[in-house]
């Protein structure tokens, strides 16, 4: 299509030039790779030790989330959570009576930009430990950087797919058997029978969505039909019709932002009169969606609603604190499980007496709150993942939720591959 | 008919409409004016974006559908004016100077706005039933504005002396110029009808998305490759192109995963590339 004359002397003259442009960028890739390897070896000889931090010196607390890009709504929302909650803790007296203080990064919504950020907390800041990453892309990309080359304490605070079990990485969000396994048994307890399950392309739609159809499945109900979207495939009609022409009696969707509120629309606007249900439904996500969201069914960690003085009370205050996050203290944006991360950190570090990562890692293990925004919560030793309390909620068309029943506490989630 | 079959040729003529409908702009700026725009796609937005702030201000979605192609189109004059006139000679350039265009507006949106993606009704939000299926009525609105917009443009472009004129310049720059019109304003106004059209499409769709700052640069690429499958150099090809590409992947669809008909659709483009290089309305040579 594009043709380059080679005869066209001025194409030549800019070749030139470009040549010239072209060795300059060399030399001065070369002698900007000496100047950081000299500066690299530098700080690893003078690099100081995190164990001991000097009595009632502060305690940097690393808050990696994505401020810019996709994420940037829950960026926000975990941002003014850490602040609260670390702002709650110094007033208490702290830690071991150390003051905290947030130290932000931003993770751009992208893994290469959070792996830098990452980078910055662990090597150059030597913050105490790190809490963070929106999508679990993230979690992929800076685990190795934080916990296993940086041999600092990662806790992973979202709702996720499963399997996360490297060493130091601690997670605090509701895994597969404490979101998909209730809301299954729900479905099926309401006389539904057959499904048909809607995802987006990539990892975590995959893995909840082969979760429940092992659920499915074992409850006695049958798979009518399983799709999955492109990430981006900007119109999902195709979809639609499948769904409408399946007719099952539930919809177990996972296609994700931006995708979720037109495939919703769609096949509730094509006549679809079955449940729909899925694993990203909340106070926080349903005003993307609209009227369409009224009657869609979930489990999550925490509703606005939910009857516990605790979590009520500390929600208000936050609201009151954190105005420009009001109404962002959601399940989805991961709130709650940003809370009672910075406290099972707080709380492991007390039992250990000690900032040492591996004394840390160790109390980690069997740490609990008697009570978190949600309710109790706590680490049943050797899964890294947290008995959990949860409930069922049903969206309605205002965006608002209506808990329709509490679970209780849910036992962890258990990795297959243990690597601890 | 059963309802399923209704539904899917629904589905079929809807999702051309909407890539149609996407690509007439781009037929006027890719195929007839050859720039290698990469920000067609940021027009899109643009325009879904003045609709959304049309509904948010002025509480009318139909209000900012009108108002898209006057923004955009003006957006577009003043971008030919300032930026895009300097690369006529140089295409290359032309494609990083709209790529970087591109993403500076979609990072503009990305930062200003609120949250990961917003809904922007649609006018017409009811539904009606044809033989059993309910079909949206503004798809059936999508439809219909694209036939007939396709048509007045292409009529326009053929019939009309203004048409003789744009075509004239686009194909012989001076010899229009040496006949006393001002091939600069051709060449301007062109490029903003091509904007306004895109921006226009954006309004039109976005009821059926939603705002969020990828709505035009994942359109992009069916955009372009129904360009290059139509062939450069005139403006019906783009839109037989888009038609091309835009069928078999709709009926493709409803038998295998959206990912492998995505796939073969692509591989088709390839292969039909490979025969008719010089697009579907290819003469001899």
């Amino acid at each position: 299509m594009i043709r380059l004359s080679e005869s066209n002397p001025s194409i030549k003259k800019e070749k030139d030039k470009m040549n010239k442009t072209i060795r300059r960028k060399n030399l001065l890739k070369v002698s900007g790779i000496t100047v950081g390897v000299l500066a690299l070896s530098s700080t690893l000889l003078v690099a100081p030790s995190q164990a001991a931090p000097a009595t009632g010196s502060p305690i940097k607390v690393g808050v990696l989330t994505d401020m810019t890009g996709a994420f940037a709504i829950v960026g926000k929302s975990n941002k003014a959570v850490a602040q609260f909650t670390i702002d709650e803790i110094n007033k208490s007296g702290g830690v071991l009576g150390h003051k905290l203080v947030m130290d932000l990064a931003d993770g751009g919504s992208a893994p290469d930009v959070a792996t830098q950020a990452a980078s910055r907390l662990v090597n150059q800041d030597h913050v105490s430990m790190v809490v963070g990453g929106v999508a679990s892309f993230t979690r992929v990309a800076v685990r190795g950087v934080i916990a296993t080359r940086g041999k600092t304490l990662y806790v992973w605070p979202a709702s996720y797919e499963g399997n996360e079990c490297t060493n130091n990485v601690w997670n605090t969000g509701s895994a597969p058997n404490q979101q998909v396994d209730p809301t299954v048994k729900y479905l099926l307890a309401q006389g539904k029978k057959t499904f048909f399950l809607a995802g987006s392309d990539y990892l975590y739609p995959r893995n909840i969505l082969a979760r429940v159809r092992q659920d499915v499945l074992a409850g006695g109900g049958s798979i009518v039909g399983e799709e999955y979207v492109p990430l981006d495939m900007t119109d999902a009609s195709n979809l639609t019709s499948k769904v409408v022409a399946a007719n099952a009696d539930a919809l177990f969707e996972v296609v994700v932002l931006p995708g979720t509120a037109p495939f919703i629309k769609g096949v509730v606007d094509a006549g679809y009169k079955g449940t729909i249900a899925g694993t990203l439904f909340d106070e926080g996500i349903n005003p993307l969606i609209g009227t369409e969201a009224q009657g869609l069914i979930g489990v999550q960690d925490y509703y606005g609603p939910i009857k516990d003085a605790f979590s009520q009370s500390e929600v208000a205050k936050f609201n009151a604190q954190h105005p420009e996050a009001k109404g962002l203290f959601t399940s989805t944006f991961n709130a709650p499980a940003w809370y009672r991360s910075i406290y099972l950190w707080k709380a492991a570090v007390e039992k250990a007496g000690s900032f040492d990562t591996a004394k840390v890692n160790k109390a980690m293990d069997s740490v609990s709150l008697s009570k978190s925004i949600g309710g109790p919560v706590g680490f049943a030793p050797g899964t890294k993942h947290l008995k959990l309390s949860m409930y069922l909620g049903q969206s309605n068309g205002d965006g608002s939720e209506t808990v329709l029943k509490s679970l209780g506490q849910i036992s962890p989630y258990q990795c297959s591959a243990a690597t601890n | 008919m059963s309802p399923s079959v209704i539904r899917g040729i629904f589905d079929v003529f809807s999702l051309t409409s909407i890539l149609v409908l996407l690509v007439l702009g781009m037929a006027i700026i890719v195929g007839m004016m050859k720039v290698f725009n990469m920000c067609q796609g940021e027009f899109v937005l643009l325009g879904a974006g003045t609709a959304y702030l049309s509904y948010q201000y002025f509480g009318s979605v139909l209000l900012g559908i009108l108002l898209a192609p006057v923004v955009v189109g003006f957006f577009g004059l003043v971008l030919e004016r300032t930026v895009i006139h300097r690369f006529y000679a140089n295409p290359q350039g032309a494609l990083l100077a709209t790529f970087a265009i591109g993403l500076v507006i979609r990072e503009t949106v990305q930062t200003r706005m609120a949250a990961q993606s917003s809904l922007v009704p649609a006018p017409i939000s009811s539904s009606v039933n044809i033989g059993g299926a309910v079909l949206p009525i503004w798809r059936i609105v999508i439809m219909i504005v694209t036939l007939v917009l396709a048509l007045t443009i292409a009529l326009v472009l053929l019939k009309t002396s203004v048409g003789l004129k744009i075509r004239a310049t686009l194909d012989n720059p001076e010899l229009v110029a040496s006949s006393g019109i001002s091939t600069k304003w051709m060449y301007a106004w062109t490029y903003a009808l091509g904007a306004a059209l895109a921006g226009f499409a954006g309004a039109m769709i976005v009821p059926l998305q939603t705002l969020y700052p990828n709505l035009g640069y994942e359109n992009l690429i069916p955009m372009f490759i129904a360009v290059m499958i139509g062939g450069l150099g005139q403006f019906a090809g783009p839109i037989a192109g888009a038609a091309l590409i835009a069928i078999p992947g709709g009926v493709l669809s409803q038998f295998i995963n959206p990912v492998s008909s995505q796939i073969l659709v692509l591989c088709f483009a390839i292969v039909f590339m490979r025969f008719r290089p010089m697009g579907i309305f290819q003469r001899g040579r």
